[in-house]
């Protein structure tokens, strides 16, 4: 697997996961399991959530993209996420913005500057 | 203050410098992974748009999916990880080259083929020639399934802008490896300017109970001493 490489996960809106897909992203592998997951309106939050552990969960993927306002609604399970391996990235979705102070990485290294670390 | 406070002092100083480092190149490669991103939408939005709205969706991604980029994860000692893209089609495209390669370094060897004429003598000559056919005409033995360019989902003649996207998106995916580097990079910088904190606290501790305790001790004689001068006031 080392040699070969890891993939690139995409949980994120259509034109995040066509554009991606695009870019040569996609696999099915035997089981036909994506490496992607395409919200929609009526995708729940549960099976996000369920996606995105199963993908941690697979020692195939290497990075995971994820829309940020998708990333909020499973935030919990991002930020008890603490292996670099797979790294999580959040990413700008068409409708919402990327905003660096809800991004769990700085919002880490952010806390480096709070009071509890200079006690 | 003590050596070793100051020793921590300067590393702390020093690793404060590569966290601020490390997090300004963060928001630069940001910054473009975001731009980047975007254009890859308008292309779509814009090949979308030729192509009629439900031309470039979800529905027509492919039944069979092979990943043309892997990303190659080397762990480092000092705690960062290091992501690195690679197009596994490069990869392909070496191969067929090497393959196409070979059979031209074969050819020529034969020398001019000639028709219509056998060497009654040469018995090794027909053998080998069947080989060098056989060498010819079979399609090269591929391990993995045959990777399909994702453009051809959307139609054989796509617009100029799908190509455009799928550029963009590349580029993404490269940017997203160094991105991901920088984040464990800052983590682990992170983790180190914590650690040195605590050892910098425990040193300042050690360093101030040992002068603590001279200061009571000096306390402690400078009190027998006024109490010894009293008593001797006292009775004289």
């Amino acid at each position: 697997m080392a040699g070969r490489g890891k993939l690139i996960a995409v949980i994120g809106d259509e034109d995040t996961c066509t554009g991606f897909l695009l870019g040569g992203v996609g696999e099915l592998n035997k089981n036909r399991k994506p490496n992607f997951l395409v919200v929609e309106k009526d995708t729940s939050i549960t099976e996000i959530e369920e996606t995105f552990k199963s993908f941690l969960s697979r020692d195939d993927i290497g990075i995971i993209l994820i829309n940020q306002f998708i990333a909020e609604m499973i935030r919990h399970a991002i930020d008890a996420h603490m292996q670099s391996i797979p790294a999580v990235l959040e990413i700008p979705s068409k409708e919402h913005p990327y905003d660096a102070s809800k991004d769990s990485i700085l919002r880490r290294a952010k806390g480096m500057f709070s009071a509890e670390d200079f006690r | 203050m003590g050596v070793v406070v100051k020793e921590l002092s300067l590393r702390l100083d020093q690793c404060l410098l590569r966290f601020m480092d490390e997090l300004e190149s963060l928001e630069e490669k940001r910054d473009s992974l975001n731009s980047l991103i975007e254009q890859g939408w308008f292309s779509i939005s814009k090949a979308r748009y030729s192509m009629g709205n439900k031309q470039v969706s979800a529905l027509q991604y492919g039944s069979e999916m092979e990943p043309g980029v892997r990303v190659h994860v080397s762990p480092r000692h000092t705690g960062e990880t290091h992501f690195h893209t690679q197009r596994t089609e490069h990869l392909k495209l070496d191969q067929s080259e090497r393959d196409s390669a070979q059979v031209e370094d074969i050819g020529p060897k034969e020398g001019v083929r000639r028709r219509g004429v056998t060497k009654e003598g040469d018995p090794k000559e027909q053998p080998a020639s069947h080989a060098h056919v056989s060498k010819e005409t079979s399609p090269p033995s591929r391990g993995t399934p045959q990777q399909q360019d994702p453009l051809k989902w959307f139609g054989i003649l796509v617009p100029q802008s799908l190509k455009q996207a799928q550029v963009c998106f590349r580029k993404v995916m490269e940017l997203a490896a160094e991105v991901a580097t920088l984040q464990t990079a800052v983590l682990a910088t992170r983790a180190e300017l914590q650690a040195l904190m605590a050892e910098k606290h425990a040193a300042l501790k050690q360093e101030t109970l040992p002068s603590q305790a001279d200061e009571q001790v000096d306390r402690q004689t400078d009190m027998g001493h006024t109490e010894t001068r009293l008593t001797e006031d006292r009775t004289t």
